[in-house]
Formats: C-alpha cells, sequence, structure tokens
C-alpha cells in the first residue's frame, strides 16, 4: 500500500473517530445543538474523504454504501488487518 | 485515582437518593482537533485520564 | 442491521512478533473483559431498554466494540506473523496452535472457550446498566495490565487508545443509567 493511501486512510480515520465519539455524546445530549453541528460539519468532511479515497483505492463499504469500478474491487487485498501502517 | 483535569465543572445533580448511582452529565464545551483527539482516544479533553503506569498505585 | 467498513477504527502496528503478548492479549479477544463479551452483551441488552437513548448508546456502543476487537485481532496477527513453531511451542502457544495454528479463535490466555456466560441480559435495565458500566471498568483495568506487559510502544499506542474508550464508554453508560432511571420515575406518576 502506497503512502499517500495510507496518509488517505489515517484522514479518513481521524474524522471518522470525530464522528464517532460525538455520535455517542449525541446519544445521550440529542438536544445539544452545538454537538450536533460539530457532529454533522465532520460528517460532512468524512464522506468527501471518502469519496476521494474511494475513486483511487476502491470501495471502503459493502452492501450498496459504496460504489466500485470494474472488477469488484471490494474483494482486493489487502485487508486492514494486512496493512503496514 | 485519576489525574485530576482542570477543564472539570460543576456538575448539577438532582437531589441524591440512597442506595443509586450516579454519574454527572457531561457539558459541552469544545473538542480537540481531529488530529489530536484519535490520538488521545478522545474528542473530549475533560474524558482524557491517560494511564500514567502501574508504578503510580 | 450491520455493514462492515473496510478499515480498522485505529491503526493497529507491532514493531516485532511476540508470541507471549499474542497470548495475553487473546484475552481481549475471546476473554470474559473481552471486546466480544463487550459487544455481544450490549447487542443483546438493547431489546428491552426502555428510551430511545439507551438503545442508541447499546446499539453504537456495541458497534465500536465489534471495531475494536477487530483491532485486537489485528495485534494478535502481526504478532503470530511468520513465527516457526518451534518458538510457538516454547513460548506457551502450542497448544493454541495445536486446535487454530496462527489462526484467531474465541478463547481466553488458558485456552478456556467463550462463553455466554461471561455476559448477562436481565432484562432490567437498571441491572444491566450497571453491568454494563463494570464491564467497562474491568476492561480498563485489563488494558493497564496489558500496556504494564509490553515494552513494544506501537502495541502500548493501540491499547492505550482501546483503554480510554472504555473510558468514555463508562461515562455514558453511566449518563444512560441516570437518564433511564429519571424515564422510569416519572412513568410512576401515571
Amino acid at each position: 500500500m502506497d503512502g499517500n493511501q495510507i496518509s488517505m486512510l489515517k484522514k479518513i480515520m481521524e474524522i471518522e473517530f470525530t464522528c464517532i465519539d460525538l455520535n455517542l455524546y449525541l446519544d445521550t445530549h440529542p438536544e445539544d445543538q452545538k454537538a450536533l453541528q460539530d457532529y454533522n460539519y465532520y460528517s460532512n468532511q468524512l464522506s468527501m474523504l471518502k469519496q476521494q479515497y474511494e475513486q483511487f483505492y476502491g470501495p471502503l463499504m459493502v452492501f450498496g454504501h459504496s460504489q466500485s469500478q470494474y472488477p469488484w474491487k471490494w474483494v482486493d487485498d489487502p485487508w486492514p488487518w494486512e496493512i503496514e501502517y | 485515582m485519576y489525574d485530576y483535569n482542570p477543564y472539570v465543572q460543576d456538575y448539577a445533580f438532582p437531589p441524591l437518593k440512597l442506595a443509586q448511582a450516579y454519574v454527572p452529565l457531561q457539558k459541552y464545551v469544545s473538542i480537540y482537533p481531529p488530529e489530536e483527539a484519535i490520538k488521545k482516544g478522545t474528542v473530549f479533553p475533560e474524558l482524557d485520564m491517560p494511564y500514567v503506569g502501574e508504578k503510580m498505585r | 442491521m450491520w455493514v462492515y467498513e473496510k478499515k480498522l477504527q485505529y491503526p493497529a502496528k507491532v514493531c516485532k512478533p511476540d508470541v507471549k503478548m499474542a497470548k495475553y492479549l487473546i484475552a481481549q479477544y475471546g476473554g470474559p473483559d473481552g471486546e466480544l463479551a463487550a459487544a455481544l452483551r450490549y447487542q443483546t441488552q438493547r431489546f428491552v431498554m426502555p428510551t430511545g437513548k439507551a438503545k442508541a448508546v447499546l446499539t453504537d456502543i456495541a458497534t465500536e466494540e465489534l471495531a475494536h476487537l477487530e483491532i485486537i485481532a489485528t495485534l494478535v496477527f502481526k504478532l503470530l506473523k511468520g513465527v516457526p513453531v518451534e518458538i510457538l511451542k516454547r513460548e506457551g502457544l502450542g497448544e493454541y496452535y495445536t486446535e487454530h495454528d496462527r489462526g484467531l479463535f474465541y478463547a481466553d490466555t488458558t485456552g478456556m472457550l467463550w462463553t455466554a456466560a461471561y455476559i448477562q441480559a436481565k432484562g432490567d435495565a437498571i441491572a444491566d446498566l450497571h453491568e454494563d458500566m463494570a464491564a467497562e471498568e474491568k476492561a480498563r483495568a485489563t488494558y493497564e495490565h496489558l500496556i504494564n506487559l509490553t515494552d513494544d510502544p506501537s502495541v502500548k499506542d493501540t491499547l492505550r487508545f482501546l483503554r480510554e474508550r472504555e473510558i468514555v464508554h463508562f461515562q455514558r453508560f453511566g449518563e444512560t443509567l441516570v437518564q433511564v432511571r429519571e424515564y422510569m420515575e416519572s412513568k410512576k406518576f401515571f
């Protein structure tokens, strides 16, 4: 896996992680406007980053949540536990 | 005990009762930027409670 | 419904193979306070939680614990990669290797199989949330023990991430406990 792919993946990890922690906070604070604003902001960033990544490196998600070039790239190696970070 | 985080606020509680456990409801102040948050394991400075090692016990 | 994302939540790196550490880490894969126990516990408790917020917390934390299960698996996979059988034998993984080669299986460090006896779903939201808080503390303590057991800075780094997540989960379960109790108390006045 090349350096550019890994650095894009790491950026996605960072933004997604922010969304996850905000998501858990919102689950117990559904009426927190500021938190929701921040969640939506980062969620939007995450969509854009994932789209960019998938254009070059193939689908990150399955079952219709990502599209794929030909041939079906979901089956490609490496899988997450095989990547050298 | 965890190192006390200066970010901690005064948390309001309803009248406390016997035989019940309570955890204060977190208040939203501000969050770490994403590259820092993932390294710490949380976006929230007030929940950032690093492990300082066995010898501290 | 669950959908899988083909990436780890957090990078899992090891500096070099380490059979003893892999053995210890299997505790967080198939052991009593491990990520499988956490994920399955919250996943099954969520069905009879009384509020939408509580159902969300249990569902979302269960999902995150599956992601952590994957991280532990990755660490074990990398720690055992390319290790010759003689070394596996010498370092105490001979029995495990007999059954599983260098694969991942749901057992603890002594080879005891994962069991649903590690979890409980009382169907009582208050009892279940207390169990969840205890589970998060036990996982936090186990991660601290694992951090103490390794010198590998990459492994330590990943373990520190996982440990901090347990602290955040504890906070959410604690908040949920207070909120569920308030909800149930408010229902008594009808």
